[in-house]
């Protein structure tokens, strides 16, 4: 793959591109979903990716194709130099320069070598054991399928500026879904565990309890009237809060002047409760990796300290764009996270609930409504609803809507639960307000 | 290849995938190698096209190229499936065999002779495809939004605007002798617009397209009215209050709002949900669901429309599908599982994201049929409530319980549309909603052909369409 990679480099000059960057992408996947009882689907695959970058007089073109047939991308490179001279020279645009990288891949611990080599009944063998666990308890009603994914994949980033790195990587998941409740009155939720190694993965007991838990205490919801109310934020739901914040701090929204958290660098955006990393370099996590798409090492990075916003999150471009140094998060054309997350802080969940007097504890969200230009939420929301600090009932057919600058600023509490269920993720989190809409 | 869907071409095998008639034969046998009921290879060839603007610069330009085969075996309820983009006859037969391994029998030998069953014109006939113009004239287009939303107000801060065109061939061969060829074309243009004052920002959204050329932007989607759009609604929203919280009547714009009958019905009309009773209509066939007023229709035929295809993933040609008749549930979205299965017959809506997906049944263009009201006579019905002017999108669960994100909404007062509103969320669940659904108008429209819908993590283009509807009640998620 590094030879075709430099092959396309050479064709590239030749085409009289000033610069050229090649990625291939190689992966085997495995995937069955079983449904009670049965297995439903089977899927074995590989694939090949290749992306090409071309810079003519700073002028960029992007292509990319499956078809790795050299006259195919023989065609693609000579289009893509062609396409680059119709575009329009962006002062910004270009390589990363080289810098020597101190990442050293082996050490991050992102291939497994046990998980090409699991044997098939094996992984069907975890799914169905999964589902079976969970459909024992009476109170579920009907099964959405359990799951186990396998994924293998060797990436390699050659450039023209002499940059060479290439690394593997291995993912495995097993993940159940399920209702509860009768026809006219249904619940439902799941739960899943996602790991690099085989051996780090959630046993099937686990996922399935936790996915029961998780969908039987929604069963019987009340409707509640519309109230200001504070809003206890579990951590899959702090996961996608901190999601949405990434969307507002990554360089290309910041220099789109598509995120209220423009020109804030050096500002205090929230509370000192709030504490966020992102980080390329945990051993075994999924957001690790060495280097980034344009080639750059990977990094920990502090984005807010104590409530101060100190870093956008940027790729090469991004950070000329704003005059930073990239941070090494480009992904293809764009920004991503690597291990994003708000720090942990000292309380455990019970102890959040307990300090509620009236609120509502958020489990799942339903719909898009954020806006990263005003920092606007309003979405669908499932939840529990918490009187004199203990879980009193769920709620369900609410709306939640606030403001991603105001909560952040009206943080009460930051539980001590944090874990990498998802690259981008949090602990449990408690806000002062939030509108709850109902009836 | 220009306008394609209407002359029969030979079928392009070795133009684009290297394979022969012979091949495909092969491959089905040794997919049923081990006693599947059914086989089926799809092959694909997609070449997409993107141009985006910013900064007041075409600043970049992509093409990207996906070829690849996908390959099930049906056996019972169980699918096999395998896929590769290396299309040697080694890797085909080789998925072809993890595919087969779903069944456990012996290989039952039938004759496999293909057939191309005739076809009707197509529905989406292309006159100038985007894929074979200059990229010069490609460029033209996306300038053009981009400067009529720059300059439509000093408050625009920002724009964005891209152009993508896409052409799919794919190649269905079933072991049933289905052998068929389809040729798809796409654009759409979009625009975002950015407007500021006194510290604060807003977005608009605009975009048009279809299944069809560049002649889709000569009239109703001129290049011109989309970036203006976009940047209408930016400026609208600088004014905007926030939205009202609580239950309120609702009225929905035309066309737009077609998101919600996408996720409050199309979905839960989908038939493996409900073969596998997870949807819930899956008791409901035949019966009531909702008021007189609500007629709802899928129609993959609709000229160039975004949904529009004339042969679904699985090689059927697909029909207009009656899914609800004045509130009573007529119909389901098939696929062809889920028709074997239910022993249903095919409507045509068994669709995939790309050869590395197998099809499911997906809605293609949902609509609410017109009804008898005239949009005056709806508004003015409304004494104190909320008007739903354009959408982000929306989400369903099989409960039925659904949101979507009104992107700009205006309040109603005493039956006249006052304060524009900005970010809410309405929520309900499906069954309230239909019977809620008090006045349907007769000013049906689509909406801007720019839609993509998600659905076990695999994107298809559709399009919804609705006129102008009232809920008697819902639920906004506001802040006041």
């Amino acid at each position: 793959m590094r030879d075709l990679a430099e092959k396309l480099i050479a064709w590239g000059k030749a085409e009289g591109a000033g610069e050229i960057e090649v990625s291939v992408v190689e992966g085997r996947e495995f995937s069955v979903d079983i449904r009670r009882g049965k297995i439903e689907n089977l899927v074995e695959a590989g694939s090949r990716v290749l992306g090409l970058r071309v810079i003519k007089d700073k002028k960029t073109a992007f292509a990319g194709s499956s078809d790795l047939s050299l006259g195919t991308l023989r065609r693609l490179v000579r289009n893509a130099v062609r396409r680059a001279e119709l575009a329009e020279p962006d002062e910004y645009s270009g390589l990363a320069p080289l810098t020597p990288s101190t990442v050293d891949a082996a050490s991050l611990r992102l291939y497994d070598p046990e998980v090409p080599a699991i044997d098939a009944k094996t992984k069907i063998g975890l799914a169905l054991e999964t589902e079976r666990i969970a459909l024992k308890d009476k109170r579920i009603t009907n099964s959405y399928g359990a799951s186990f994914m396998s994924d293998e994949a060797r990436i390699v980033l050659v450039n023209s500026n002499g940059f060479v790195g290439e690394y593997g990587q291995t993912y495995c998941g097993l993940s159940v879904g399920l209702q509860a409740g009768g026809t006219n009155d249904r619940v439902e939720d799941s739960w899943s565990s996602s790991k690099r190694f085989f051996k780090d993965l959630a046993p099937p007991e686990e996922v399935a309890k936790k996915a029961v838990a998780r969908t039987v205490r929604q069963l019987h919801p009340r409707k509640i009237k519309t109230k200001n109310v504070p809003v206890i934020f579990e951590p899959t739901m702090t996961s996608w809060l901190m999601g949405f914040l990434f969307s507002c701090i990554s360089g290309i929204a910041i220099y789109q002047k598509a995120s209220f958290l423009t020109d804030k660098l050096g500002q205090r955006i929230g509370n000192r409760l709030i504490n966020v990393v992102d980080d390329g370099l945990i051993p075994k996590e999924l957001g690790s990796r060495p280097f980034d798409s344009d080639g750059v090492p990977s990094r920990r990075t502090v984005v807010v300290d104590k409530g101060v916003l100190k870093n956008y999150i940027c790729n090469t471009y991004a950070a000329r764009k704003l005059n930073l140094a990239t941070t090494g998060n480009a992904d293809g054309g764009g920004v991503s996270p690597n291990n994003f997350f708000l720090e942990p802080g000292k309380h455990a969940p019970e102890e959040i609930i307990k300090s509620t007097k009236e609120g509502l504890c958020l489990i799942r969200t339903l719909g898009h409504g954020l806006n990263s230009v005003t920092g606007d939420i309003s979405r669908g929301a499932f939840g529990l609803w918490i009187e004199d600090g203990e879980i009193a009932y769920p709620v369900s057919e609410i709306t939640i809507s606030g403001n991603l600058g105001t909560l952040l600023k009206s943080v009460e509490m930051v539980g001590r639960d944090l874990e990498f269920l998802s690259p981008v993720t949090g602990p449990t989190l408690k806000v002062a307000e939030m509108t709850v809409a109902g009836e | 290849m220009a306008r394609m869907r209407n002359v029969p071409e030979p079928l392009p095998f070795v133009d684009h995938f290297g394979l022969s008639k012979e091949d495909l034969r092969t491959t089905l046998v040794f997919a049923l190698s081990r006693g599947g009921d059914f086989a089926e290879v799809f092959l694909e060839y997609r070449a997409y096209d993107f141009i985006h603007m910013e900064d007041d610069i075409i600043k970049e330009t992509a093409e990207t190229i996906g070829v690849g085969m996908g390959i099930r075996v049906l056996s019972g309820d169980k699918t096999g499936f395998g896929y590769t983009n290396d299309l040697s006859l080694e890797k085909v037969q080789k998925a072809a065999l993890t595919a087969a391994s779903i069944a456990s029998g012996k290989f039952k030998s039938t004759p496999l002779r293909f057939r191309h069953p005739s076809r009707r014109p197509s529905c989406c006939p292309v006159l100038r495809p985007a894929h074979m113009a200059g990229m010069e004239k490609r460029i033209a287009l996306v300038r053009e939004a981009y400067g009529a939303a720059k300059s439509f107000d000093l408050k625009i801060q920002k724009v964005k605007a891209s152009l993508q065109n896409s052409v799919q061939y794919v190649i269905v061969a079933n072991s049933e002798g289905l052998l068929v060829r389809d040729v798809r074309p796409m654009v759409r243009l979009t625009c975002v617009a950015i407007a500021g004052k006194d510290g604060r920002r807003e977005f608009g959204y605009w975009g048009g397209g279809g299944r069809a050329g560049l002649e889709v932007f000569k009239d109703v989607f001129t290049p011109h009215r989309i970036g203006e759009e976009a940047a209408r609604e930016a400026v609208l929203l600088l004014d905007a209050v926030d939205a009202p919280a609580g239950e309120m009547p609702i009225v929905l714009s035309p066309g737009h709002s077609g998101v919600l009958i996408h996720e409050a019905v199309g979905h839960l009309l989908e038939a493996d949900f409900n073969r596998k009773k997870t949807s819930i209509f899956w008791n409901k066939m035949g019966r009531k669901v909702g008021t007189e007023q609500v007629t709802i229709y899928d129609d993959p035929t609709i000229p160039h429309s975004r949904g529009s295809y004339d042969i679904d993933d699985e090689g059927t040609v697909p029909r207009k599908t009656l899914l609800i008749e004045k509130g009573i549930v007529r119909g389901l979205l098939q696929d062809r599982l889920s028709a074997g299965l239910m022993k249903r017959p095919l409507t045509g809506h068994g669709r995939r994201q790309d050869f590395s997906h197998w099809p499911i049944p997906r809605m293609a263009n949902t609509y609410i049929d017109r009804g008898e009201y005239a949009r005056d006579e709806i508004l003015a019905s409304v004494r104190k409530g909320f008007y739903v002017e354009s959408l982000q999108g929306g989400q369903v669960e099989d409960s039925g319980k659904f949101t979507f994100s009104v992107s700009l909404g205006r309040l109603i007062e005493d039956g006249r549309l006052t304060s524009p509103v900005k970010q809410a969320t309405l929520i309900g669940t499906n069954i309230d909603v239909l019977k809620n659904l008090i006045m349907v108008g007769s000013d049906l429209a689509f909406g801007l052909q720019t839609g993509t819908c998600s659905k076990e993590g695999q994107d298809v283009p559709v399009n919804d369409g609705c006129p102008t509807m009232k809920i008697s009640r819902m639920t906004v998620g506001g802040q006041r």
